[in-house]
């Protein structure tokens, strides 16, 4: 498709960082009211949520089929697999739609569309980390003493977050084209938490399933945060399956290469957007 | 000589319309080879017009002729498929009865978001607050949702917006679709006063009398074309001229994504040239 231009006085570039930021804290803003407007007990639905689904998966799984025997401190193992889950299922499902719903106010202004996207899954990684404050009074609960390698916990959640963020671009902009992706991505999103080690162990797959699964940068980051925060047992471990340490790198180049690509294919179709939405 | 605010430079611009609503993947697994059949509407073609700094610009034509297309490659929400345009200035857009309120947030809400969006810092807006909502008279409704606003108090509401953010440049789409007598009369002190300041507008409307009145120049878009480019009087007595013919032909493009609220549409009935 050819193109025509549009030419528009440079801004300064600090001026057009400092506009781009305030649009996204107000969309954010908004995203985080209209979430919850109507409903009694708002915010908390946020945490009753993963609680809920903790509670049911800890009987079924961890009481009835008993994997809580083989796993030291199963009840945080599995919320906080739990935990990260909804995060990364709530980010990209509401980002991919996030375009579309927007498209009265896409019709009629021009701004950087990539905020939208940006402020939708930060607004989401503002609950995760709320989240996260539920998990730390389990983390108390089990008498899990913090150490230095917590510290480790920052940059692992900043690897997620660009993997969520390139996800969620990329739905977005196909989201624009076919409505299916919604479907689509529904039972994606399914199948990604059974070939996911949240309710059971790594260590019941065969070998060669793996290193296949570790690619995915949510499982590696799912891995490295248990390790830190309540400990694996080695053969469980992202450092083990890879054997060799260049071998970590591959989850982390997943998750820039998804980054990469996701802003890729937005920055190309945002011109058309407005018309399409 | 100064810079022209806007130069558009041999600007087209097509629409794809699939001849069946289609937007799933089975067909394309059902049919790989087979591609959707679609009818290029061709919205703008090669069209060139420079507006000037300070200049009250008409754009009229029947619907359907590519004015609001025009308008929106202007404002950069659509791209052009070939061609180049130039702004030259800060941008307000007033674009389709709005600026994209969100229905389910509140006017105070809203107005913190279209303005952030058109530019305006946190400070800037709390100082402009009152004015916004003063201009629309919307006082007592600032606290209710945007969804139970009529589409009076809405398009009061967005111009107020459009018009107290800092710009040079103003579009207009259809200010006056669905105001009252009031604050029609409002808008006009308005326009008086961007006169005064130098600033520039684009005013698209189907109200003539209004184009002939406070526009220097107007453009007749026939059928995405270019037509009569002159002063505003001339344009207007060229288009009254050729209405016959054109009324007949029913509008393809404009305003195919938004399903217009019941007020407005017949608002807009009322506004058609006879």
């Amino acid at each position: 498709m050819s193109v025509g231009a549009y030419v528009v006085p440079a801004r300064e570039r600090r001026e057009r960082l400092l506009h781009q930021a305030r649009i996204l804290r107000v969309v954010a803003a908004s995203e985080f009211k209209l979430k919850y407007a109507e409903s009694v007990l708002g915010y908390v639905w946020s945490l009753i949520k993963p609680l809920a689904i903790f509670s049911v998966l800890y009987f079924v799984f961890g009481r009835f089929f008993r994997l809580e025997v083989g796993v030291e401190h199963y009840p945080l193992y599995l919320l906080l697999g739990i935990v990260l889950f909804t995060y990364f299922s709530d980010a990209t499902t509401l980002a991919m739609h996030s375009i579309v719903t927007r498209g009265a106010l896409l019709r009629k202004l021009a701004f950087p569309r990539l905020v939208i996207p940006v402020s939708v899954t930060a607004t989401a990684a503002l609950t995760f980390g709320v989240n996260l404050l539920a998990v730390s009074a389990f983390v108390a609960w089990n008498r899990v003493v913090p150490s230095a390698a917590w510290l480790l916990i920052v940059p692992l959640l900043l690897e997620l977050y660009a993997f969520v963020l390139g996800v969620s671009l990329i739905l977005a902009t196909l989201f624009v084209r076919f409505r299916d992706i919604g479907q689509v991505w529904e039972l994606g999103v399914q199948l990604l938490f059974y070939a996911s080690p949240i309710i059971y162990p790594l260590g019941f797959l065969p070998p060669w399933a793996k290193p296949i699964l570790v690619a995915n940068p949510f499982v590696q980051v799912i891995q490295d945060l248990r390790e830190i925060v309540i400990g694996l047992p080695e053969r469980e471990t992202v450092a083990f399956v890879y054997g060799a340490s260049t071998g970590r790198l591959v989850p982390i180049g997943v998750a820039l290469a998804v980054l990469l690509a996701g802003i890729f294919v937005f920055r190309r179709e945002e011109p058309w957007f407005a018309e399409r939405v | 000589m100064t810079r022209p605010a806007i130069a558009v430079d041999g600007v087209s611009k097509s629409f794809r319309l699939p001849h069946e609503q289609h937007l799933s993947l089975k067909q394309r697994f059902l049919h790989p080879g087979r591609r959707t059949t679609y009818e290029e509407h061709e919205a703008l073609r090669d069209v060139s017009v420079v507006v000037e700094e300070g200049e009250f610009f008409g754009i009229v034509g029947s619907n359907g002729s590519g004015k609001s297309t025009l308008l929106k490659i202007v404002g950069g929400i659509y791209r052009a498929d070939s061609g180049t345009v130039r702004v030259h200035g800060a941008l307000s857009p007033f674009i389709e009865l709005g600026v994209g309120f969100n229905p389910d947030l509140n006017a105070r809400d809203n107005i913190r978001i279209n303005g952030t969006l058109l530019g305006l810092t946190r400070r800037e807006l709390e100082r402009k607050f009152d004015d916004i909502v003063g201009f629309a008279e919307l006082e007592r409704f600032v606290d209710q949702r945007l969804r139970n606003y009529s589409s009076g108090m809405q398009l009061r509401l967005a111009y107020s917006i459009a018009i107290q953010v800092p710009f040079d440049i103003l579009l207009l789409d259809e200010v006056l679709a669905v105001g009252d007598q009031g604050f029609q009369q409002k808008c006009f002190g308005t326009f008086d006063r961007f006169r005064a300041e130098g600033k520039t507008v684009v005013f698209v409307s189907h109200d003539l009398a209004s184009v002939e009145r406070f526009c220097d120049r107007a453009l007749l878009l026939a059928n995405g074309a270019a037509g009569a480019l002159d002063a505003a009087a001339d344009v207007i007595a060229a288009y009254r001229g050729e209405l016959p013919q054109d009324a007949s032909s029913p509008g393809v493009a404009e305003r195919r994504h938004e399903p217009q609220p019941a007020a407005s549409a017949s608002a807009d009935a009322l506004r058609e040239p006879a």
